[in-house]
């Protein structure tokens, strides 16, 4: 269930006041801005893809119940545009395979941004399809429920399980081998 | 490698931290956005086209109203898009490039598309209320859009019926009492080569 104070925020948004709306992006833009780099992999997609589901949300905000977590209707948001770029990329055939080779092969750190180990799990996320990366960026690094992913997901609890567990299973292919210190 | 120590390694992977002027300026720009989006009073965009298409829909808008105005004394105005004539004559402008031709409180507008890739099909009315918000669209089987404030996608059931599929609702002309949500919803397989 949404927070008291966010319900505050989400009724004094609905009624025009946008520093109210701000205040409700700051307290959830990290975690947005996670789930989207972890969706896409590039740091740039993701503070739009976060911008975008400010905006959205704040179009849908009538739509949101306040029985649910507001966080768990905001991250869904962020995964369904995620997804949506993820289909783009892949039509324009720049989705980032070259990063993820790059990151596989690479042994050196890339300055400021990540670790080798960092760029391959990454670069492993990133072969995977959409809807199980998007089951495992909620399930692990969001520590979701597969409840509470199905209905970020908009599928049954199964469906999320079985998209886990293939997930798994292919991550455990791409990063066999790499150390775990 | 079990899946304890899988998910041991995922959550060593860093994520490459932004600059954390991204947190001091993102609420700020989302804000500016709105804020513009309200001044500007833009509404969503329905499909997402080029600058030069919107700009022929927009001269396109002016023949409309001047054919809406041609068929007022025929017509109340909310049946315009009712009129197998007016959309025939749209058609006829833009041969397999019309996704949509949509009437709201806003008036008459246009979505078309980028090519000619919209399958040649019977036109189809649809009607819906949402409330006190109410919308008319003119389109094609396997479109999506948006009307009355509800995105849905509109389907020939070839049997001269519609379905409607939205994000939280389901309608088909055969069964009308499906929707759930009180939606009013109207349809007619207009089939322009018949009139």
């Amino acid at each position: 269930m949404a927070l008291p104070d966010e319900l505050n925020c989400i009724q004094n948004s609905l009624t025009g006041d946008h520093e109210a709306y701000a205040t409700l992006v700051k307290e959830y833009q990290k975690m947005v801005y996670a789930v989207a780099w972890r969706m896409t992999g590039s740091l740039e997609d993701a503070e739009d893809l976060t911008q975008e589901t400010f905006l959205r949300a704040f179009r849908q905000l009538e739509s949101f119940r306040s029985e649910s977590k507001f966080s768990t209707w905001l991250c869904r948001i962020a995964i369904n545009l995620s997804l949506t770029w993820r289909d783009r990329e892949r039509r324009r055939g720049a989705v980032h395979t070259q990063w993820a080779e790059d990151s596989i092969t690479d042994g050196e750190g890339s300055g400021k941004h990540s670790d080798p180990l960092s760029r391959r799990v990454q670069g492993a996320l990133d072969k995977l399809p959409a809807k199980q990366r998007a089951a495992i960026v909620l399930t692990v690094y969001e520590e979701r429920s597969h409840a509470e992913a199905a209905k970020i997901l908009n599928c049954t609890e199964a469906t999320v399980s079985w998209r886990v567990f293939a997930a798994r299973r292919k991550l455990k292919r791409l990063l066999k081998g790499v150390s775990r210190e | 490698m079990n899946d304890s120590d899988l998910t041991s390694l995922l959550k060593k992977a860093r994520m490459p931290q932004p600059p954390d002027e991204l947190w001091e300026e993102l609420p700020g720009r989302v804000t500016q956005q709105l804020n513009r989006a309200r001044h500007e009073n833009i509404q969503p965009m329905r499909t997402s086209l080029p600058r030069w298409a919107w700009a022929m829909a927009t001269a396109l808008c002016v023949v409309l109203a001047f054919i809406a105005g041609h068929w007022h004394g025929q017509h109340a105005a909310e049946d315009t898009l009712a009129s197998a004539k007016v959309v025939r004559e749209t058609l006829a402008m833009f041969p397999n490039r019309v996704r949509a031709i949509v009437q709201d409180e806003h008036g008459l507008s246009l979505v078309l598309s980028e090519n000619n890739d919209v399958p040649s099909s019977s036109p189809l009315y649809v009607h819906v209320c949402s409330g006190k918000q109410c919308g008319s669209v003119v389109t094609f089987s396997g479109q999506e859009i948006q009307v009355a404030g509800q995105k849905m996608t509109v389907l020939a059931d070839g049997h001269d019926g519609v379905i409607l599929v939205g994000n939280d609702f389901a309608w088909s002309s055969r069964d009308p009492a499906m929707a759930k949500n009180n939606l009013k919803i109207e349809t007619k397989n207009l089939d322009i080569g018949k009139m």
